[in-house]
């Protein structure tokens, strides 16, 4: 059975239009994903249905079989489904130790998260380093690093990243992209958004391309990258926003 | 912008021009016509005749009021607490060129409307530099700054007040003068509501309250529309102090300045539909109706200001955009409202 | 010298309630955005309770705190069940709760006036009226008293907010209300729970301010104005910013009040918060809020 499954969503904002018009994508548990598409497509959208940040108009989300359509965030979290969106969402008067702590709110066990924290910040020294400072007073990419931290917190099953790369200089951006691979070996199944597709692609197992609040097309990222007519019609644009 | 769209839907369904045009012109003139003979109307209601032509007369300076506030909170969404202070300056300006000078307040209405449009300028350009809470945190502030003034200022009697003298006008038809008087205005902050909503400089509001730096990258200088917008919107509110002063023959800072008139101004701006021309007259009709009929029913009481703020409440909850918005959005609202 | 030592330790001592008063707003703004206008009334409805229970059961208001804050907890919760989360989805939610809060207030108020009148109150226990000597310093009991709760309830609130797993929750929230709930924090309950809190500081300082000063239901006008100055100076959500407004504007006003007179010491706020507001629209001390 797969993982995740989303099912003919249809959702949006308020009282606006549809934004997802009948969206179905499939999450296997040990494969990572990339999600690619031009603005407006739906790529956050999506990622923010799934979160129970957005209530879907109609549709289903499945996690292990079980409908989870209306969960509110928390309870999407309790169930393993981590989400970090695009703008460091971060708490800018707490320091990084904090920061780290309440990704770990929804676990009550001290000795645990103790635990995971070390293993936090042997995987981003850097953290280690900035653990008493403000979480506000640090870099982008620092605090791209805290989001990941945090989410490592909780261990969770899946772990959607919405514009991983956003506003970093890309090397820094690099760094961050091994980072996410590294999650694929603690059992973590990863769903990327990249507005930057090919380095998106360049980092996943699996594409799925979003056009208009629906998927035009999935298949093997590195498929995807290497077929020149794929490459044109559903990347051009953005490689070539990607490049400049 | 969705006001923009609704009204090019509208324009969709009819090929050559909006619909309703007629039936609003009906309207008007019936209005306008009721307005002007009730005095003769309410004439065979003898025994309370001062008390109709009062009510009616009140309701003509809430109309005005509520149209004129509708300008900055309605039009550019800056909601103001402090409207009172307007509401006052006409009153006083007029009341002291009465009391100092013997000027009739009659013929000095145009500059108590000026009096206050030039305060609403002054303090526009110094309240409107914060947005959203904070400017609705300010013009409270501007209120009880004002008060504090008026209250301890003695040249204008303090908190006892400041007695005019009597109109001399036959007692029995004492209220007609008034009455008129508040007519004009009504009618001259309907017209202008109605003008600004129709020109550039309303689209422009419209487009500061759904998205003020998109309107300011759309080259409107935003500054100032906010502070000409707060200055209009003081005029007749300016005007309608000064009737309603001299109708009091006595001017205290608390009749002016009490939180509840300016809560009235936007409980009746919202009721009726915040940002349309016709919502705050209808808010306005509406709500002094139903209190004179509550004040005759149950007498007046302390409940009065639990109303006033319940239905503030439950519009917000369950009405936020009004009758007129309501009915708009859902394409029910009879041509004859549709003043936009 | 000793004219103005004075006058400095009147003015904290004041302060002091004043900060308490100010913290619940600062924290409600904080948690959840909103600019509570009915804040001062719901102190009001606080000293009222005092009232009845002082003149009916004699009850020592310093005592009757522990009946009106729960009492005022309870009322805070249930209003935000009630209320508040209608508003979430409008697209001017912080306006909405300003108007929302302004007509809870004229409620309150007119409730008030129904129930009370609208005379004069004032809750006399013996402590009202007498004062003790500090050395040359002249320290009223009453207003020592309050102050020094005030100052107890300011510490409990920084201890839960600092060393608790819930109040690390508020606080998280108070910084950024998307990420906490992205760490799994339900916010709903966290600002239910903010709320509650917020008016079980209102219904302490109600009780403390009923033997400070008379009290009738349109005072809560003249108090919210004072309060937003407040917490306008120390920037709307931070509670150490309010705290420190709420020292300075009372050691302020009570300097202005000592050198023009008590008419003009209002203006001290009202003027602060007006001139703040224009040339620093985010408060002195809270860069990071946006109004």
């Amino acid at each position: 059975m797969a993982l995740l499954e989303v099912e003919d969503v249809v959702a949006g904002y308020g009282a606006g239009p549809d934004i997802l018009t009948g969206l179905s994508v499939t999450i296997e548990e040990g494969t990572s994903y990339c999600i690619v598409g031009p603005n407006g497509a739906g790529k956050s959208t999506l990622l923010r249905a799934i979160a129970g940040f957005l209530k879907p108009r109609a549709g289903e989300v499945r996690l292990d079989g079980v409908l989870m359509n209306g969960s509110r965030p928390d309870q999407m979290l309790a169930a393993g489904i981590c989400f970090v969106p695009q703008d460091a969402s971060l708490f800018p008067m707490m320091t990084v130790r904090e920061n780290l702590a309440m990704g770990g709110y929804l676990v009550n066990d001290r000795a645990l998260l103790r635990q995971r924290m070390d293993m936090v910040y042997e995987t981003f020294p850097i953290l280690a380093e900035r653990r008493g400072q403000n979480a506000g007073t640090l870099s982008g990419g620092e605090q791209q690093m805290v989001t990941l931290g945090r989410a490592l917190m909780i261990e969770p099953r899946v772990v959607m990243i919405d514009e991983p790369s956003l506003g970093l200089a890309p090397m820094i951006a690099d760094q961050i992209f091994e980072k996410i691979r590294g999650f694929g070996a603690l059992g973590i199944t990863v769903v990327l958004v990249e507005q930057n597709a090919v380095k998106g692609l360049e980092n996943v197992d699996w594409g799925i391309v979003l056009d208009l609040g629906s998927k035009d097309f999935e298949g093997p990222a590195d498929g995807i990258l290497a077929d020149p007519r794929i490459r044109e019609l559903y990347l051009g644009k953005t490689m070539s926003k990607g490049m400049t | 912008m969705a006001v923009v769209e609704e009204r090019e839907g509208l324009l969709g369904e009819s090929p050559f021009r909006k619909p309703g045009t007629r039936s609003r012109r009906v309207t008007l003139i019936v209005a306008l016509g009721l307005v002007l003979f009730f005095p003769l109307i309410a004439i065979p209601l003898f025994d309370s005749y001062a008390y109709v032509l009062q009510v009616g007369m009140l309701m003509l300076m809430w109309i005005a009021m509520s149209s004129s506030w509708n300008i900055i909170g309605g039009f550019a969404g800056y909601i103001s607490l402090g409207h009172g202070v307007f509401f006052a300056i006409g009153g006083y300006a007029a009341g002291l060129a009465l009391a100092h000078w013997g000027i009739s307040p009659f013929l000095f209405l145009p500059f108590a409307g000026l009096a206050a449009m030039a305060v609403g300028f002054l303090a526009g350009l110094i309240t409107l530099r914060t947005r959203g809470p904070a400017f609705i945190v300010a013009t409270i502030a501007m209120l009880f700054l004002f008060l504090l003034w008026f209250d301890n200022w003695e040249f204008i009697g303090a908190s006892s007040g400041l007695d005019l003298p009597f109109l001399q006008f036959p007692v029995q038809w004492l209220k007609v003068p008034f009455y008129y008087a508040m007519a004009l205005c009504a009618i001259g902050a309907v017209y202008l509501a109605y003008r600004v909503a129709h020109s550039k400089f309303g689209l422009g509001l419209r487009a500061i309250s759904q998205d003020e730096t998109k309107a300011e990258v759309a080259g409107i200088n935003t500054r100032w529309y906010k502070v000409w917008a707060f200055a209009l919107s003081a005029f007749f509110i300016g005007v309608a102090g000064a009737i309603y002063g001299y109708s009091l023959t006595h001017l205290r800072p608390l009749t002016f300045f009490a939180i509840a008139v300016a809560a009235r101004m936007v409980l009746m701006a919202i009721i009726g539909g915040r940002g349309t021309v016709a919502g705050p007259v209808v808010g306005a009709i509406l709500i002094i109706g139903v209190n004179e009929f509550a004040v005759r029913q149950f007498g007046e009481s302390e409940l009065n200001i639990v109303f006033t703020g319940l239905i503030l409440v439950l519009a917000l909850l369950f009405f936020p955009q009004g009758i007129v918005g309501s009915l708009r959005k859902s394409g029910r609202l009879p041509a004859f409202l549709d003043w936009d | 010298m000793a004219h103005w030592l004075q006058i400095l330790v009147l003015g904290l001592l004041l302060g002091g309630v004043y900060a308490m008063m100010a913290s619940g707003l600062t924290l409600l703004f904080g948690v959840m955005r909103v600019v509570n206008l009915a804040h001062a009334a719901f102190i009001l409805i606080a000293s009222y309770m005092t009232y009845a229970l002082f003149e009916g059961l004699t009850l020592d208001p310093m005592i009757s705190l522990f009946v009106t804050m729960p009492l005022m907890f309870g009322l805070g919760v249930g209003l935000y069940l009630l209320l508040f989360p209608r508003l979430e989805e409008s697209p001017r939610y912080v306006e909405m709760t300003v108007l929302l809060t302004f007509g809870l207030a004229l409620i309150v108020e007119g409730l008030l006036t129904f129930t009370f009148t609208g005379t004069f109150r004032s809750v006399r226990p013996e402590y009202a009226s007498t004062s003790i000597m500090i050395g040359d310093l002249f320290v009223p009991t009453s207003q020592l008293y309050a102050s020094l709760i005030s100052f107890a309830l300011l510490i409990l609130l920084w201890v839960f907010l600092r060393f608790t797993k819930t109040g690390t929750a508020i606080r998280a929230t108070m910084q950024n209300r998307a990420a906490a709930q992205i760490v799994g924090v339900n916010v709903r309950r966290i600002s239910a729970l903010s709320f509650g809190l917020g008016m079980s500081l209102a219904g302490a300082a109600g009780s403390l301010l009923s033997f400070m000063f008379p009290f009738f239901p349109a005072r809560h006008w003249q108090w919210i104005a004072l309060l937003l100055a407040l917490i306008v100076l120390g920037g709307m959500g931070s509670i150490k910013g309010a705290v420190i407004g709420a020292l300075l504007l009372a050691v302020a006003s009570a300097f202005v009040t000592d050198l023009v007179g008590p008419t003009w010491s209002p203006i001290t706020f009202y003027l602060t918060l007006f001139l703040i507001l224009m040339v620093r629209p985010q408060g002195l001390f809270g860069a990071k809020v946006r109004l």
